[in-house]
């Protein structure tokens, strides 16, 4: 795999994922301690026929979680604002906190363009140093991980505001083929 | 989650049993270094009965992984199945821990080493 295939976050507002047109929305307070619970309420609206929903479950609570603990620092006064749609076929998301945004995107970019090198050279002995990324807010509950995962399951696109206080991510589901094969 | 104990020989199995999430997974963490404490060499860390994890969980297997790589001690993760693998999959780190599909075969790894 070639440098420029390797996938970025990106940092673009007027990307149309952060178009919110139909979309439901929900905000709650930056309360640690019920960030699953508010992922809950966001992934009840997906159909059923969404398998994984265990993953799908997983990867919103680290958008919100990056947003409460990260944005906000768990300051209760402050809001999470999320935009959600699911289909079938797609998940969209978008969420908004009231920090001073991820100033470290850049760096992130290239400790993941690193790490994917490392990953591709199957160099297991350097990846070491490039399975958690550590900001200045990070703690030992951190797992340095979340957006690794999320950059390859929101498949696509991982977008930023420029403000860098709001991302809007979206999956495209693999189609389901029915059908009867003719031998 | 619950963390339960048992022995195979020097081997202490480590059987897991809820959702390895933000809230909880630091228990892990904190039994391992504990362990090591009382100079136990070798690890195996049973995911049969997780089927939920997150980069806090991701992060605390990375540690311990980390740590006992750096204290050449012997550790096997195994019995990963369903969302838990998919998010090992998607962090890129199926060649960076050391995993085996049972205990049975995570224990023949070790004592083979």
């Amino acid at each position: 795999m070639s440098d420029s295939e390797i996938k970025e976050i990106l940092v673009d507002d007027k990307s149309k994922l952060f178009d919110t047109t139909g979309m439901f929305y929900k905000e709650f307070p930056s309360d640690y301690r019920q960030i699953r619970y508010f992922t809950l309420l966001i992934v009840q609206k997906a159909p059923p026929e969404i398998k994984e929903i265990n993953l799908l479950e997983q990867q919103v609570s680290e958008l919100i979680k990056n947003a409460v603990k990260h944005g906000n620092k768990s300051n209760i006064k402050k809001k999470v604002r999320v935009w959600f749609i699911f289909d079938t076929e797609k998940a969209r998301l978008i969420v908004e906190d009231e920090g001073p945004g991820f100033q470290e995107l850049e760096k992130w970019n290239k400790f993941n363009r690193k790490r994917l090198q490392c990953f591709y050279k199957q160099d297991f002995e350097h990846m070491a140093d490039f399975v958690s990324f550590r900001s200045k807010s990070s703690d030992d509950t951190d797992g340095g991980n979340a957006l690794f995962a999320a950059l390859e399951y929101w498949n696509d696109g991982v977008v930023f505001s420029t403000k860098k206080n709001k991302v809007a991510v979206q999956k495209t589901f693999p189609i389901k083929r029915h059908g009867i094969e003719i031998k | 989650m619950e963390l339960k104990i048992r022995k195979s020989g020097l081997i202490y199995i480590i059987d897991v049993n809820g959702e390895m999430d933000l809230y909880n997974s630091y228990k892990l963490k904190e039994l391992i270094l504990k362990m090591m404490e009382k100079s136990i060499e070798q690890y195996i860390i049973n995911l049969e009965k997780v089927d939920y994890i997150d980069s806090s969980g991701i992060g605390a297997l990375i540690y311990i992984c980390s740590t006992i790589k750096k204290k050449n001690m012997r550790l096997r993760i195994c019995n990963i199945h369903g969302s838990v693998k998919k998010v090992i999959e998607l962090t890129k780190l199926m060649g960076y821990f050391p995993i085996s599909n049972s205990v049975e075969e995570a224990i023949k790894h070790i004592e083979a080493e």
